[in-house]
């Protein structure tokens, strides 16, 4: 299945400072066309679209945008989720490098469906040199008269991983430590300052705009049964053409990382970046969509040169250093899961070391807080899972000695 | 309020609404252990000592900060749940200075005595301490935070019960801590007579300061036999 370019379909072809460039392209047609409809029918088109969130849970946008019209509060929020911290992404810089314009014009129609007057962009703080096109962006829309309804203002991340995660992003904008909330109440009735707040991802109200003006029946008839649309994949590592490629809901991996990116002798490939999921070279053939594995947009592949432990041992160190500190799970388990690697680096690993990592994950898939903490050991059971010998073959020798 | 009717434990028990887990088993006397968790404060849910299972969610949930709705079905005490609690604690452990022998609140820890109620000995993890000196230069309060298990409830009791805000959490992930302005040492500039938040420490991270023996009064006492 070749590429289907839905969200990128600007990017590339206007000129991101101008806004006059993407006027030519449609552009603020659908917001003309929604500001001509009431919020409830707007939400309405969304919830018939099937549009998921493209962050990564998948949670059905048209869903959170009625529960956060409905829920009673005094003022509104719509966040856009532009910290794209996640390992291996880089999909949400590229959609706002070339194409600031049409998330401008999702932000304008949720804050339009929502009722929100006030909405944020939170940028990644390494982001920091496209703060001035986005605020450009903003400022040209304004002038032309497309935000008549909402301010938006531009937040500045400061590289910390945990603030891509909802509740920690809305701890940072309120100003506090960018830690976890624990849930519930959901963002959709206390948000940011406890007010009902949509948070959605760049990619998510850059399907906005397209939904709105072609119809939710358009939009369904792209993709799997319960996956609509397209993603954008952040493709990365041993690949021939590494890039961002915009793909139908429902195309197999084979056919983006084989066909479309050229990668050779795949040992591993990490959907999903630190958090994601690790499947096998014999598992190509599974079909990408929220039903299977996909979360947030980095697709990393490793040949077989690389090293499975190695790559576990790094992704486990990441986490370890991103975890917030604030439940007990996540805090101690994920040094604690680096040290046990360490052991298989070493050489110095027993059996019982793997049976304590199977403990170990388990549990803290389980029991901690968030979304890091319950997906951090990934990596580590699914690379027990399909690279078992790899572990085994690094325990400690022990030397039988015949007598 | 209306009331909310929950399994509990294959029991119908009810509730008001709006209260939490944690609260409705208390009120039957189902015990479930809590680290974290201070009555009549804001939970934080950081210990996770507290997690139960509920049927038809994806993971264990945390009972002190969860409301209950109509029909959950709740397992407090599963095999699964106690497992969880096991290596909660046993991760806690793990990072524990481990000197309970010569530790003030030995005998009122609650760490010991969850780990005991739970039947953990030595952590099955390796052991990963934390170590930080002694801060005992305030007259009010000795903090070690070699024994803190980052629960928190120092920095809740000081900012809700005693308004006075001294505390903060600093630094991320494993090195996290609960600091002192721009992490200084606890003295009695900053922290004045009050010493509200040691009987909330659940460990001897926060005593108050042992008399030396120059202090204690009279004269030693020695026995002739």
């Amino acid at each position: 299945m070749p590429e289907k370019r839905i969200v990128l379909k600007n990017c590339g072809v206007i000129d991101p400072r101008r806004i006059d460039t993407y006027l030519q392209q449609d552009g603020f047609k659908a917001w003309q066309k929604a500001s001509a409809m009431t919020p409830e029918q707007v939400i309405a088109e969304v919830k018939a679209s099937n549009l998921r969130g493209r962050g990564g849970a998948g949670f059905p946008c048209g869903l959170k945008w009625e529960g956060a019209r409905n829920a009673p509060g005094a003022e509104k929020f719509v966040i856009c989720n532009a910290d794209e911290g996640e390992v291996g992404t880089f999909k949400d810089r590229y959609i706002l490098q070339n194409d600031p314009f049409s998330l401008i014009e999702g932000l304008a129609i949720a804050s339009h469906a929502v009722g929100a007057r006030q909405a944020y962009i939170y940028l990644r703080g390494e982001y920091r040199f496209l703060l001035s096109q986005l605020r450009g962006a903003i400022r040209q829309a304004k002038e032309k008269g497309f935000l008549p309804h909402v301010d938006i203002e531009v937040r500045e991340g400061s590289g910390a991983y945990i603030c891509g995660e909802e509740m920690a992003l809305m701890e940072s904008i309120e100003g506090k430590r960018g830690e976890i909330r624990y849930k519930p109440p959901f963002p959709t009735t206390q948000g940011l300052w406890q007010m009902p707040t949509v948070i959605n991802n760049v990619e998510t109200l850059m399907n906005v705009a397209p939904i709105i003006l072609n119809g939710a029946a358009w939009f369904n008839q792209i993709g799997t049964e319960r996956s609509k649309g397209t993603k954008v994949l952040s493709v990365s590592g041993d690949v021939a053409k590494p890039g961002v490629y915009e793909i139908v809901l429902g195309t197999t991996l084979k056919e983006l990382i084989v066909d479309l990116a050229g990668a050779k002798n795949i040992k591993l490939v990490q959907i999903g970046g630190a958090t994601g999921r690790i499947v096998s070279a014999s598992m190509l053939d599974t079909p990408l969509a929220f039903e299977t594995m996909l979360s947030a947009g980095a697709i990393t592949v490793f040949d077989e040169t690389r090293d499975v432990i190695d790559i576990v041992h790094r992704t486990m160190e990441f986490l370890a250093e991103e975890s917030c500190g604030k439940c007990s799970p996540c805090r101690e388990g994920c040094g604690i899961i680096v040290n046990i690697l360490e052991r298989f680096i070493k050489g110095t690993a027993t059996p019982k070391d793997i049976t304590t990592l199977e403990q170990l994950s388990s549990a803290m898939m389980l029991t901690s807080l968030c979304g890091l903490g319950q997906a951090a050991p990934n990596s580590v059971v699914d690379s027990l899972k399909y690279f078992r010998s790899a572990y085994e073959e690094r325990m400690k020798k022990v030397e039988v000695v015949a007598r | 309020m209306a009331d909310i009717t929950v399994t509990m434990n294959g029991k119908q028990v009810g509730g008001p609404a709006g209260i939490t887990i944690l609260e409705l088993a208390k009120q039957n006397g189902i015990d479930i252990p809590t680290l974290c968790y201070l009555e009549g404060l804001p939970p934080t849910g950081s210990c996770r000592v507290c997690v139960v299972e509920v049927e038809g969610s994806r993971t264990l949930v945390a009972s002190c900060h969860t409301p209950i709705s109509a029909g959950m079905i709740i397992q407090t005490h599963s095999p699964k749940v106690l497992e969880a609690r096991r290596v909660i604690v046993e991760l806690l452990l793990a990072s524990h200075c481990g000197t309970c022998y010569m530790c003030e609140k030995a005998n009122i820890c609650e760490l010991r005595e969850v780990a005991v109620d739970l039947d953990v000995g030595v952590p099955r993890f390796p052991i990963r301490r934390r170590f930080y000196p002694i801060e005992d230069e305030s007259p009010y309060i000795t903090r070690d935070l070699s024994k803190c298990i980052l629960c928190r409830k120092c920095i809740r009791a000081c900012n809700e019960v005693a308004k006075k805000h001294v505390y903060a959490m600093g630094y991320r992930g494993f090195d996290s801590k609960v600091v002192v302005d721009f992490d200084e040492v606890l003295n009695k500039e900053v922290c004045r007579d009050c010493g509200i938040c040691i009987p909330y420490c659940p460990t001897g991270a926060l005593s108050n300061p042992q008399k030396s023996r120059k202090d204690k009064k009279g004269p030693p006492l020695v026995i002739k036999g």
